[in-house]
């Protein structure tokens, strides 16, 4: 029993003896008992008003009217489904987008790194313009590491793709080589096995998912010996479930994707990777952790008198060129998507205030009909306030109930973006409802409660009691007021949209201009396919040479194939072209070496613009350049001819032979990179390949026939991450296609509920002014003038939603500078397009109510009411 | 608070019950029957209570700590519930009556005037 049934229950039987005294003592006085009992009651009063008062005494008021509001918001909420099931469904989807992009902001900007200190760890790197990598040379690392007193831990790292052979299967994973700093910063403890000891460099510590995925989550694997890339290493653990790689990713070329590791091996420290050549070093990243107290400014600066020490003793080595950056891990982490995301956290949060604005304009919509009830709500003295609170009540509840279907909206909104692009954004894998995003959705749903429940209260202010609740009165001329609320909404929710279309719109020519690209490269008809060559047998670049040699003869005769080749992209280096750039001198450019073949141009429709292309099987080293090349290094000169160093030892030379187009084949979202094509016989090792093949169809039904041509040919070599080359190129900027996604979505939605809106606005103008028409028609007036004359509003209404939306736009769209390619924040165009866009469409809204308008009947128009 | 039979009895001011009651506890605890025979009795009949709104009066006082109430047994051994005054009630007693002194002598003044001026 409850404390206040209990309370009651004394009451009641405090009350009862009361009056049985009573009764008793009128006995005693020598009446019946019928009528001392009758007596005894009479001078005791109205028992349940009694018993009300002294409720009322217990709590307070206003709790028990809240509940009573909340008990009547139920009824109306079940007594009109329809209209419930609406004003919800248009929150939860509010309320599930927010929630969603919360949770993905919670998850990158908010949630700290989870290993121990995070606020110390900062990430550490050499950044190179001309070659556009951040990596550190490892005798740098080094010595930093020896001479730098600000930092308790430095951990060198580096992803590298490996084949491992787990038994009878092949696969290829991301391994992370970490130094041994990694396991005390990161913290991590193996569920199973252990970590590796120092100076232990044969073993490797699974990820839970590889260990589940590739092992069957089989525990013996503990001490098992597997092959990964031709060597043989110990499996010495397994980490937690939860366990996450969080330094920041590689900008390596080549690695494009922030793809879970599967596995960790410790990282060999060779005594001559401490020598600085100019023949290449070995490269890693590097985070450190502060040690407690030391501020990030003082160990810049004394990691900046390092390099000096390292320049002065180093002076052919230290070219200058490599600007030092060191950045608190979580900035460093989020990069570029901060922007994204507040972008797309203001846009989500101005879909929100339209689906605000459209339920209030229901909701005053709805409020027409029910000005009765409150009249005699009113009559009856309620307060206006307590008029004010049932509306608050009521709107409350709706929109707990939305926000608990947005939650599960967000909910499956997440898991299909997860699903979609989960490397759009570092860290985005880990954004999950937790209980901060659910506090969000409460807040929210709270908010917009306030704001959807106040306009219809407001609009109601002034009901004129009186005129209302006489007979006959006609109910809805008493509404001017919330008419002007309904169209003011309206107006705001048409600015809103112009902005998020305005958004989108510019985001969709963006991508407009990253695809295009020359009719006669085709990404729909390319197969692409990687191929990493591994085992001792590979090391010789004869047997490469060999092998893809025979690659390009296979590949061919398999019908439906029209071409086929393979480009190795190499590192970024300094060109050197003879005669141009200074001997002795870093020249100023860098370009990518393509170790390509013949069969590059008809695969990828590269166009020729000057000279010739390579043949298989040149008798001398021969370079084609692209345009950017011609246009920068030459500066006008003509290149063909000249000689340009290849990379490798010795140093060999080749002669430029012809420019082709500039071709953005991989990264869609960058400018063209200074590229050479040389034939892969010139060069000295291929190492990782690109296997791209032109069919005549569709490149995916002919993937499992050329797939087993490959592996026909070595079957130990393993081919990944096979897929067309339009999927590829998306691939490439999977973060725009994830902002463009979200915010298409957002702009969509908002479109849809403005028009909505706008419609609404006009019909029920239409429905108001029913008599009116009928007059006027009956009076000979045309149905275009009546066309004309219910449309006027809506155009005004319209007109005022576009201007004021234009002007925010475009103050607002610089802000997302960084999303767009190629496209001014402000592009006229786009602008143009959505104004006159949304005025048709909202043109269309208005007329189909006005031309229900004109079909009234002039009789039954004016016997209405 | 009514009139029960005729003109002769008179409805309680605002506020009024709550002194009667306090007053009424003054001289220990009482059940909630016998505080209002109590009134009734003692303002010789004139006062009607009507009993029932001497109940949210009650909890009123229990709500500002100005009595406090405890299980009994009454004098017909029943169990019933003894309310008595507690400290504060004791000292609002006080205040309330020098309140009531004041309003009495105040509305007599404005009623009588020459009956008042006239003794000094």
């Amino acid at each position: 029993m409850t404390r206040r049934q209990k309370a009651l229950e004394n009451l009641n039987r405090e009350i009862n003896d009361h009056i049985e005294q009573d009764t008793q003592d009128h006995i005693a006085r020598g009446m019946t008992p019928e009528e001392a009992r009758r007596a005894a009651l009479s001078a005791f009063g109205n028992v349940g008003l009694v018993k009300e008062e002294i409720r009322a005494v217990w709590i307070p008021i206003w709790i028990d009217q809240i509940f009573q509001d909340a008990r009547y918001g139920v009824r109306m909420i079940r007594q009109n489904p329809g209209f419930s099931v609406i004003v919800i469904l248009t929150l939860a989807l509010g309320i599930g987008m927010n929630t969603a992009v919360f949770s993905v902001f919670n998850a990158v900007l908010l949630r700290p790194i989870q290993y121990p200190n995070p606020e110390r760890l900062v990430s550490l790197s050499t950044q190179d313009i001309v070659f556009n990598s951040e990596a550190v040379a490892k005798a740098d690392w080094m010595d930093w590491k020896d001479q730098a007193s600000s930092f308790e831990r430095m951990v060198g790292y580096g992803p590298s793709d490996q084949t491992i052979a787990t038994g009878d299967d092949v696969t290829r994973a991301r391994v992370m080589v970490v130094s041994e700093d990694f396991w005390e910063v990161s913290g991590a403890r193996p569920v199973l096995g252990r970590l590796p000891q120092i100076d232990e460099t044969n073993t490797l510590l699974l990820s839970h998912k590889f260990f589940e995925q590739q092992f069957h989550s089989d525990p013996n694997v503990i001490g098992r010996t597997i092959d990964i890339d031709g060597q043989q290493v110990v499996i010495s653990g397994v980490l937690p479930e939860q366990f996450r790689f969080q330094l920041s990713p590689p900008v390596f070329p080549g690695f494009d994707s922030v793809s879970d590791v599967a596995a960790y091996r410790p990282m060999l420290h060779l005594p001559e990777q401490r020598v600085r050549s100019q023949n290449g070093v070995a490269i890693n990243l590097v985070v450190a952790k502060l040690k407690p107290g030391v501020s990030i400014d003082r160990a810049r600066t004394e990691l900046k008198a390092i390099r000096t020490r390292i320049a002065e003793a180093n002076p052919k080595w230290f070219t200058n060129q490599k600007q030092l950056s060191v950045l608190p891990l979580r900035e460093k982490l989020v990069g570029d998507a901060r922007q994204a995301l507040w972008v797309l956290m203001g846009a989500v949060a101005f879909v929100l205030l339209i689906a605000c604005a459209t339920i209030a304009n229901l909701l005053l919509a709805r409020s027409s009909t029910r000005q009765r009830e409150i009249a005699i709500r009113i009559s009856l003295g309620a307060g206006r306030f307590r008029v004010l609170r049932q509306f608050l009540v009521e709107s409350t509840l709706l929109a707990l109930l939305g926000g608990a279907a947005g939650v599960l909206f967000a909910r499956w909104g997440l898991a299909i973006v997860l699903h979609l692009i989960p490397q759009a954004i570092p860290r985005l894998t880990e954004a999950t409802i937790d209980g901060r995003a659910l506090t969000f959705a409460l807040s929210t749903s709270l908010f917009t409660a306030f704001f959807f429940g106040l306009s219809p209260a407001i609009a109601l202010w002034n009901v004129n009691v009186h005129n209302l609740l006489k007979d006959g009165a006609r109910t809805f001329s008493a509404t001017s007021g919330s008419l002007q609320v309904r169209r003011l909404l309206v107006v705001v929710e048409l600015a809103l949209a112009v902005i998020l279309l305005s958004g989108a719109g510019l985001m969709v020519k963006s991508f407009w201009r990253m695809n295009a690209h020359g009719p006669a490269f085709d990404p729909e008809h390319i197969l692409v396919m990687k191929l990493q060559f591994s085992g001792l047998q590979y090391r010789e670049m004869a047997r490469q040479r060999a092998y893809v040699d025979e690659l390009l003869r296979k590949i061919p005769s398999i019908p439906g194939v029209q071409a086929a080749t393979v480009t190795s992209p190499g590192a970024r280096i300094f060109l050197f072209v003879e005669g141009v750039s200074v001997p002795g001198a870093a020249p100023p450019q860098a370009a990518v070496f393509n170790a390509t073949s013949a069969a590059l141009t008809r695969v990828m429709g590269l166009r020729l613009v000057e000279g010739r292309w390579m043949t298989d099987g040149e008798p001398a080293p021969v370079a084609i350049i692209n345009e950017s090349i011609a246009r920068t290094v030459f500066d006008g000169r003509n290149p063909i001819g000249m000689r340009v160093r290849l990379p490798g030892r010795p140093p060999s030379m080749a002669t430029v032979v012809g420019v082709v187009a500039d071709l953005k084949y991989s990264k869609l979202d960058a400018k063209p990179e200074p590229e050479v094509y040389v034939p892969y016989a010139h060069t000295p090792a291929l190492g990782r390949l690109t296997v791209a093949v032109r069919t005549v169809g569709d490149p995916l039904a002919s993937a499992p026939s050329i797939l087993k041509t490959i592996s026909s040919i070595d079957k130990t070599q393993a081919v990944f991450d096979v897929q067309t080359m339009a999927e590829a190129q998306a691939d490439s900027i999977a973060p725009r296609r994830f902002s463009l996604f979200l915010l298409g979505i957002f702009a969509f939605t908002a479109l849809l509920l403005a028009l909505i809106g706008i419609y609404g606005v006009i019909a029920y103008s239409v429905r108001q002014r029913t008599h009116e028409i009928g007059i006027r028609m009956a009076l000979g007036a045309k149905s275009g003038e009546v066309v004309r004359m219910m449309v006027r509003q809506g155009i005004g209404i319209a007109l005022a939603g576009i201007i004021i939306g234009l002007a925010a736009a475009f103050a607002m769209t610089r802000f997302m500078g960084s999303l767009l390619y190629d496209v001014e924040p402000t592009d006229i165009e786009t602008f143009a397009a959505v104004a006159i866009g949304l005025g048709i469409t909202a043109l269309i809204a208005a007329l189909v109510p006005a031309f229900k308008a004109v079909r009234i009947d002039p009789i039954n128009a004016l016997r209405y009411e | 608070m009514s009139t029960k039979d005729g003109n002769n009895r008179i409805e309680l001011l605002q506020g009024t019950l709550d002194l009667l009651i306090l007053r009424t506890l003054q001289r220990g605890p009482v059940h909630g029957h016998a505080i209002a025979k109590a009134i009734e009795r003692n303002s010789e009949d004139v006062l009607q209570v009507e009993q029932g709104s001497l109940y949210p009066a009650l909890h009123r006082l229990i709500k500002r700590r100005w009595i406090s109430v405890e299980e009994g047994v009454s004098e017909n051994n029943r169990r019933a519930k003894y309310y008595s005054l507690t400290a504060k009630g004791r000292k609002q007693l006080d205040v309330e009556t020098t309140k009531w002194d004041k309003l009495a002598q105040a509305i007599a003044r404005i009623l009588r005037p020459a009956e008042q001026d006239g003794k000094p």
